[in-house]
């Protein structure tokens, strides 16, 4: 009896992921189609199927009408940035609520969380003016340091680690007299690294698709990708084409981040650092 | 204790850890936010922040500027939907940082600058020579933008004189005269041009699938501002409810709902961009700007296969906007030499020529250029002189804050209409009560 | 602070298998050291964070025009009861409640699933898996002209097939029941293939041994997932739904770019407006930030409501 046969997909879970996997990449398929067509054949029913040869030429136009190479530096230092932080932050934190004691603990925890649910589309206003005071308009950090701070990153680890730490483990260390940083970093953050993985691989994507509020703080003088791409196709008519193109260029360097990390990252989900 | 040395030291590298990222996240030594000025040579950078429509870099003004003036250089920021760049402009005029040299104001907000930041623009009533500017406008261009105590915080760049685009050969095929002298007599009133659009509609060879009009919406935008109050009075209250420039256009325009006359579209969106490559539409009101915007979506096919009559009912304008500089800027000075230069007549006409812009300056259209234009793709239409008699007579009308949102309800009412057959009494109730909601109490 | 169109479900936590409930020590080496380690993320919390915060719960007892953020009237609660009185508030309410149960429920489970057929020995894992993160890696500005393309009411693709396939086409757009599908299949396609790798993740721990076991039990590939899968998952499960309520609840961007036109309203006659849409219009469009401050924190009470029903229910039946 091969129990390890049946664990294996069969053709109709093979189906069912081809289908997904097609939904999911149909319209970043779509945008191609549209970058290479004008908004008149477009707009012709039915609408072509294929991409043509015409999409270099949007591409070149997308590249001269915005400055995408500064684009694409920024969005990586910001969405990078922004990444790196969340993580490491959110893991502190999320281990000191998970498996530290202290005064203040739930308060704190219980407050994180609720602001998590006030909607935070009003709070441009008010983070604008405090940007503004500390002169970094237009700069990187304007983008990044209030981003870097995710209540649900905290939330998120906390739960992780909480479930996914042995707490015999961690007393087994302070009662051998491993200072709390020692523990942190051999036993804590081991078992951290596949939820790190998925929070930072994430978060990158999150902040490398944001535009409200770097629309506000940035300029396209010193753009993020989508602060950038807002500026294309200006005039009165606005060529979808160049447009869709300047989107794709936006979205290659984000499947050059999976194609090269992702079999790193997934497989460190796989390996799934918790022992059954 | 050696315990609570390590543990001290743990502390202050988890906290120098953390301050390091920060540090390296926010050093930015690349990029200058400011308008690096007063450095070698006295080079001048000024920053124009537009969205979407202006076309002067494409026009080559912005490099003819910057030829005669070596020390100036000009930077464009530009973002393409103007909803996202007015979100961005009032974020910044709130905290007063982040502006630029130069703003656009689009006529859609230029009510609310006016209302409430206009102490933050420089007045051009007060600049050298503003005694030989003004007149070069449009009275009431210059009105859009000047407060009730006489500040004026933008020079105009384009306007939208209002006329009637129509594709001949549909009207032909429907067996009506297609010529525009003809038509220009029997458009005079909305209620002629309906008159009209029922014998479309009722004729036998009508394209299939093809309509009068592209949407009771564009019908009451036309309308709504030829009478003598649009949305507001005088002091810029909003009175929809009373107002007889609303009252009017609704008529008019629930009517062409009613009759079926219109395609139910919404302009710029993706269907209704789409509907001109089908020819779902015979007539649009049209202003001057969007002559270009039909050449692109209906393409090279249809060429000479479009005209201009003059619109029904009178003079009437849509968009438009304004340079203003705000007082925010480092080179005030400069700044205004280039909004004074960038919209007077002879660059004005500039911007006819080279990108289809209709000008804001009386003097410009009176230019040859301008006032003998014709437009090969528009069946040789003569485009300056029926645009310059659209500017010429056009009524000034009050203008307030919430223009855009009340025009938008209204719309969306008549889509109601249009699309889910609601009655127009029960549609105008809707809108009078999402006027009420947008204007708050 | 995390400014997006809609908010990030964040992964959820992977339980160890089987693991009895244990007593947590107290330590006091644990007190000190615990500031250090939340310090970083709440020095910056409180300098970007909770200042907006604060503003947003000052503002919304006042009368503030956006153009004028500076003029504040004092005005107690009567934004907070004026939304009470608001046919519009209501109206949001009601779309945000269908909305949400249409795109939460089915998007769960395909999650779900999906995770589930992604956990079996797979050729090709690594494609798959990245191909189900496209749809939340498209930005939101490609993804609305695609789907405006799609389902648009006379030249889209979607009505294209209908009508070939002999059916009536649909007004994606001004219907009410088509706009909510509509865009509730947008929150679907986009959000997805990010809990299912959620779900994934926490799957991994889930122990091989017990799969087998249920194979040498003669368990069929949806028994197998019934029972070894489901249980294993049960905190994972809670935590997707409660972020899913609390995502739902402010569910913003896919409305606001349904619409097409740049609009706030959700459509001609609101029939599409959220809650997380009508304060955006409060706020950005009608310029009453007092009264849009008020309806965030309306929003606020109802996730908390919906937030304590859901872990009640799941309390009820876990000692069930």
């Amino acid at each position: 009896m091969s129990a390890r046969r049946i664990l294996r997909a069969g053709p109709v879970s093979y189906t069912i992921l081809v289908v997904t996997a097609l939904i999911s990449v149909f319209p970043l398929y779509w945008t191609a189609v549209i970058a290479s067509h004008t908004n008149n054949e477009m707009a012709r029913t039915p609408p072509p199927f294929w991409p043509t040869g015409n999409i270099f030429h949007n591409l070149r136009l997308a590249m001269d009408q915005a400055p995408l190479t500064k684009a694409l530096v920024n969005s990586l230092i910001v969405a990078g940035c922004i990444a790196l932080g969340t993580t490491l932050f959110c893991t502190l934190s999320g281990f000191a609520f998970a498996k530290l004691s202290f005064r203040g603990r739930r308060g704190l925890l219980a407050f994180t969380i609720a602001t998590m649910m006030v909607p935070t589309q009003l709070g441009i206003i008010p983070l604008f003016m405090l940007v503004a005071k500390l002169h970094w308009v237009n700069h990187l950090q304007a983008v990044i340091l209030p981003t870097v701070v995710s209540a649900f990153g905290v939330f998120f680890m906390r739960q992780f680690l909480s479930q996914a730490v042995p707490t015999e483990l961690l007393e087994a260390g302070w009662v051998d007299g491993a200072s709390t940083f020692r523990i942190f970093r051999s036993i804590v953050l081991p078992i951290a690294r596949p939820a790190m993985a998925v929070l930072g691989m994430l978060t990158f994507l999150m902040a490398w698709n944001d535009f409200f509020w770097p629309i506000v703080a940035l300029t396209t003088q010193n753009p993020t990708v989508q602060v950038a791409l807002a500026g294309l196709g200006t005039g009165y008519v606005p060529q979808q084409a160049v447009i869709m193109a300047g989107t794709l260029i936006g979205t290659v360097p984000v499947l050059i981040v999976f194609a090269l990390l992702g079999r790193h990252i997934v497989g460190g989900i796989m390996q799934g650092a918790i022992k059954g | 204790m050696r315990h609570t040395l390590t543990r001290a030291a743990r502390i202050a590298g988890v906290v120098a850890a953390a301050a390091l990222l920060a540090a390296a996240c926010s050093s930015d030594k690349k990029s200058s936010g400011d308008s690096g000025g007063g450095n070698s040579a006295d080079k001048v950078t000024l920053r124009v922040g537009l969205f979407g429509t202006f076309g002067l870099k494409e026009a080559g003004l912005y490099n003819q500027y910057m030829k005669a003036h070596p020390n100036i250089k000009i930077v464009e920021d530009d973002v393409e939907k103007s909803q996202d760049y007015y979100k961005a402009l009032q974020t910044h005029l709130a905290a007063n940082s982040g502006l630029d040299d130069v703003q656009g104001i689009e006529i859609g907000f230029v009510a609310d600058i006016v209302a409430h930041h206009a102490n933050q623009f420089v007045d051009f009533n007060t600049v050298p020579n503003a005694a030989q500017i003004k007149p070069t406008f449009y009275d009431w261009k210059w009105a859009m933008a000047t407060t009730q105590d006489g500040k004026t915080v933008g020079l105009g760049t384009d306007a939208g004189p209002e006329a009637m685009c129509y594709r001949p050969s549909l009207l032909k095929k429907a067996g009506l005269p297609s010529d525009r002298a003809t038509l220009a007599a029997q458009w005079k009133t909305w209620s002629d041009y309906l008159a009209f659009g029922k014998r479309y509609e009722a004729a036998a060879g009508k394209p299939v699938g093809s309509h009068f009009i592209d949407g009771a919406g564009s019908l009451f935008a036309a309308a709504v501002y030829q009478g003598t109050t649009a949305y507001d009075d005088t002091s810029g209250k909003p009175i929809p409810q009373t107002s007889d420039g609303v009252k009017s256009a609704w008529q008019y325009a629930s009517q062409a709902a009613t009759d079926k006359l219109t395609a139910g579209l919404e302009p710029f969106t993706t269907p209704w961009n789409q509907a001109f490559a089908n020819g779902a539409f015979a007539t649009l009101p049209c202003p001057a700007w969007m002559l270009g915007y039909i050449t692109s979506e209906a393409g090279q096919a249809v060429s000479g296969d479009w005209d201009v009559a003059p619109l029904p009912g009178g003079a009437a304008n849509w968009g438009g906007s304004w340079l203003g500089v705000p007082k925010a800027s480092k080179h005030q000075k400069e700044a205004e030499d280039l909004v004074t230069w960038l919209t007077a007549p002879a660059q004005q006409v500039t911007m006819w020529t080279s990108q289809q812009h209709f000008p804001s300056s009386s003097t410009a259209a009176a230019d040859p250029k301008v006032a003998n234009a014709k437009s090969e793709y528009f069946n040789n239409a003569p485009i300056g002189q029926i645009f310059g008699d659209s500017a010429k007579n056009l009524k000034q009308t009050p203008i307030g804050p919430y223009d855009t949102q009340l025009e938008q309800a209204f719309r969306s009412a008549l889509l109601t209409v249009e699309s889910q057959g609601k009655s127009p009494e029960s549609a105008f109730n809707d809108a009078l009560k999402n006027a009420k909601e947008i204007v708050g109490d | 602070m995390t400014i997006t169109t809609t908010p990030a479900t964040a992964p959820s936590s992977a339980p160890p298998a089987i693991s009895p409930p244990r007593r947590r020590r107290r330590t006091a080496l644990g007190s000190r050291a615990a500031y250090a380690y939340i310090a970083p993320f709440f020095v910056l919390f409180a300098a970007f964070s909770l200042y907006p915060f604060i503003y947003t719960a000052w503002v919304s007892m006042h009368e503030v025009d956006l153009s004028t953020p500076n003029k504040m009237t004092w005005v107690g609660w009567s934004n907070y009861t004026k939304l009470l009185h608001n046919e519009f508030f209501w109206n949001a309410l009601k779309n945000t409640f269908t909305i949400g149960i249409i795109s939460t429920v089915p998007q769960l489970c395909l999650a779900l699933g999906l995770a589930h057929l992604l956990n079996y020995k797979l050729r090709g894992k690594t494609f798959y898996r990245v191909a189900m993160l496209m749809p939340y890696a498209t930005s939101i500005a490609a993804s609305t002209l695609i789907f405006a393309q799609l389902f648009g009411r006379d030249y889209g693709l979607i009505n294209w097939v209908l009508s070939e396939l002999g059916f009536h086409r649909v007004d994606w757009v001004n219907g009410h029941w088509p706009s909510q599908i509509a865009i509730s299949l947008i929150v679907t396609w986009r959000w997805t293939g990010y809990n299912a790798l959620i779900y994934l993740a926490g799957m991994q721990a889930i122990s091989t041994d017990l799969y087998e076991a249920a194979v040498i039990d003669g368990a069929s590939r949806w028994q197998q997932f019934r029972y070894v899968t489901i249980p294993g998952l049960r905190p994972t499960i809670l935590f997707t739904i409660v972020v899913s309520t609390i995502g739902a609840t402010q569910l913003f961007g896919e409305p606001l770019l349904f619409a097409g036109d740049g609009t706030t309203s959700g459509g001609a006659s609101h029939q599409f407006q959220t809650l997380g849409l009508l304060m955006y219009q409060q706020g950005w469009t009608n310029f009453h930030l007092g009264q849009a401050a008020a309806t965030a924190w309306t929003m606020f009470l109802i996730i908390v409501v919906l937030v304590l029903i859901n872990t009640a229910l799941a309390r009820g039946r876990r000692s069930s």
